[in-house]
Formats: structure tokens, sequence, C-alpha cells
């Protein structure tokens, strides 16, 4: 097979209406890439334990000077990802837009190759401060810092247990990284 | 890239429905394979010319024993192309309460330039699987007229003829009618 198939791109007010309309609803389980309505990734048990871990982590360690958000959607410009963890500001209603936005946490397992490739470049672009992949293939954390309107992250480090890590946008938050592993 | 987006598949009902609610009009320019919604390839001046002269031989073949549906959405299973030309069995309210289903299509024809391997293996495959009866592909490419017959659920056609200018070619379900291929040309 070499014939493509050219999927149509869908705006971001017309995904919003499609909830609305119940054509697409929770049990759908897609999210609004790039105009492009995709399927979530089905999610393994190792995935599950440690979202939870880190939403307990980050509950507690933000204490008033955040909102956490599970598995919820964002708004960028032309998709609505729902990342694992979004640490947002207090102050924003809503699915959240990049300037509300405080720090990104995937969580990969399966997914690795898909939130470098994809959901990096599409984070990066819309100028998301600061996104990490916890790396649950290479035990590892992966901090990505300063975004570029090309699509990447000038500022990479791997972080591994042992070391924590402080987020630029909550320097008071200290998370030993072995613990999200 | 290696990484997959994998699409979300709309029902047919749901696609209806986005066009009952205007999400999509007819401007998005797009049909429904297999549950994706896709936007449809740009068409050149030879694939319009074409469609244009099939029209005209095909009304005038036909007479009442067809209805010739140019660029219209047919139903399907999982899927609502829009193939360049359809011969429907006659039915009384031209189709004003609802799309042609299987059994009221009598010949599909899609007009390929640019969109050649589209319509071999992507609209070959899924009009084999649902069961249209004859399917042709005016090859602008070849110059020829490729002929299928005999689908399998497989998403194959046990009988493919590939006619040539001199030819002529009857459909299987409209035996009065006998077209010439080089007046397709």
């Amino acid at each position: 097979m070499t014939a493509k198939r050219v999927p149509y791109r869908f705006s971001v007010n017309d995904y919003d209406r499609l909830i609305e309309f119940g054509i697409l609803t929770e049990n759908s389980n897609v999210e609004l890439i790039r105009g492009e309505i995709v399927s979530k990734m089905s999610i393994g048990d190792l995935h599950v334990q440690c979202v939870d871990i880190l939403n307990r982590l980050l509950i507690r360690g933000v204490g008033d000077d955040a909102i956490i958000s599970i598995q919820n959607p964002i708004r960028l410009s032309d998709s609505e990802p729902e990342p694992d963890v979004v640490v947002k500001a207090v102050s924003a209603k809503g699915k959240p837009s990049a300037s509300d936005i405080l720090l990104i946490i995937e969580v990969a397992e399966s997914s690795l190759e898909y939130d470098r490739e994809v959901k990096l470049p599409l984070y990066a672009e819309n100028g998301i401060r600061e996104f990490w992949i916890v790396n649950l293939i290479d035990g590892c954390l992966e901090v990505y810092r300063q975004p570029q309107s090309n699509g990447m992250y000038a500022n990479m480090q791997t972080l591994r247990a042992g070391e924590s890590i402080n987020p630029l946008e909550l320097p008071a938050l200290t998370l030993p990284v072995a613990l999200l592993l | 890239m290696t990484a997959k987006r994998v699409p979300y598949r709309f029902s047919v009902n749901d696609y209806e429905r986005l066009i009952e609610v205007g999400i999509l009009t007819e401007n998005s320019n797009v049909e429904l394979i297999r549950g994706e919604i896709v936007s449809k390839m740009p068409i050149g001046d030879p694939h319009i010319a074409c469609v244009n002269r099939l029209t005209r031989l095909l009304v005038r073949a036909v007479g009442d024993e067809a209805i010739t549906s140019i660029q219209n959405p047919i139903k399907l299973k999982d899927s609502e192309p829009e193939p360049d030309v359809v011969l429907l069995m006659p039915r009384m309210d031209d189709y004003a309460n609802g799309k042609a289903t299987l059994a009221e299509i009598l010949l599909v024809i899609e007009v390929a330039d640019t969109s050649l391997e589209y319509d071999r293996e992507i609209k070959l495959a899924l009009y084999a699987e649902n069961g249209i009866r004859e399917f042709w592909i005016v090859n602008l490419i070849d110059g020829c007229l490729e002929v299928y017959r005999q689908p399998n659920s497989d998403g194959t056609y046990a009988e493919m003829l590939a006619l040539g200018g001199s030819e002529t070619v009857e459909p299987l379900l409209l035996k009065s009618f006998v077209i010439s291929v080089s007046s397709m040309f």
C-alpha cells in the first residue's frame, strides 16, 4: 500500500462542538493533535501507577500555588491534547492555554516514541515552558526547557534515581527522581 | 518519524450528524473512508473533462433505466465515499429520502489521473468488500478502462479487464447499454 489517506483537520472550535453535540464523548478516548482526531493509546498498569504517584507528590508539593490536572485536555493553537499531568496556574479557568501552563508531564511506557516525536514538538511550538517525560523504559526523567518555535527544546537533561528536580516555575518544589520511577 | 497517530473512526451515523449540524459542509471536501474523515484529492482539468464526458454519455445511454449520480456520496458499511460517477436503480424519490445503499448501486466509476493508486488500493478494496458488483476505473494515465467484477469479501475483484480504445463495454446490470471505450477519452 502506497496510497495515502489525507486526514481532514478540525479546528479547535469544531472539535469542542463535536463534544458539545455529544458526537465525541469521554468514552471516545481521543485527543486533537494538529487538527486530527486521534485515538489515545491504551494505558498499562505501570503507567497508571506512575500517574497516581505524580498526582500525590505534586498535590502535596505545590499546595495552593498551582492546580494539578490529570489526563485533562489543554487548548493549543490547533490541538487539544490530554497530557498525563498538567500543572497550571491557579487563575486558569477551564481548559488551560499555553500561558496558563507551568509544567506538562507525560508518562511514557509504550508511548515513548509518540511522546518524543509527536507531543514534544507540539508542546515546544506552542511555547510550553517545561515538559517532562517520565521514561519508564529507560528508568529516567527527561526534562525539556526553553521551547523553540521550530518544535524543539533548546535545553534537555536526563535525570536518574539519586538526583532531584525543581520545576522552573515552582522552584520551591523538590522532587526526588527515584520516587517517580 | 516512526510514531503513528491512530485516527479516530467515526460511524456513518456520526458522520452524517457532523454534516447535519454544519461542522462539515460541502466546502469541507471530505469523504468517510473506513471511519476516517479524509480530504478528497484535488481534481485536475483532464479529470473534470472526463467526468463531464461520462456524464453526457451515460445520461444519454441509460435513459430511464438508471440515475446517473455525479460526485455524490454512497452509504457503505463504515464509509461514505463520493465516487466520480454512480449509476443507481431508478427510485421514485430520486434518493431524496436517503442515500443509495448497496442493492441500489449498479455501477461505480472513478476517473483516475493523480488518484490512480488511491483508486486501485483504497477505493477498489472498499468497493469489493462492500459487494459493489461492478467498478470501473477510467485510467487517464494509461488510456484504458479497467473493469472489475465479482467482488470478494477479502477486498479483491475476481474478474479484471483492461479495455483499450477500440473496444466496447456493457455494464453487467444494464444489458441494453453499450459504450465505446474511446468515447470516454
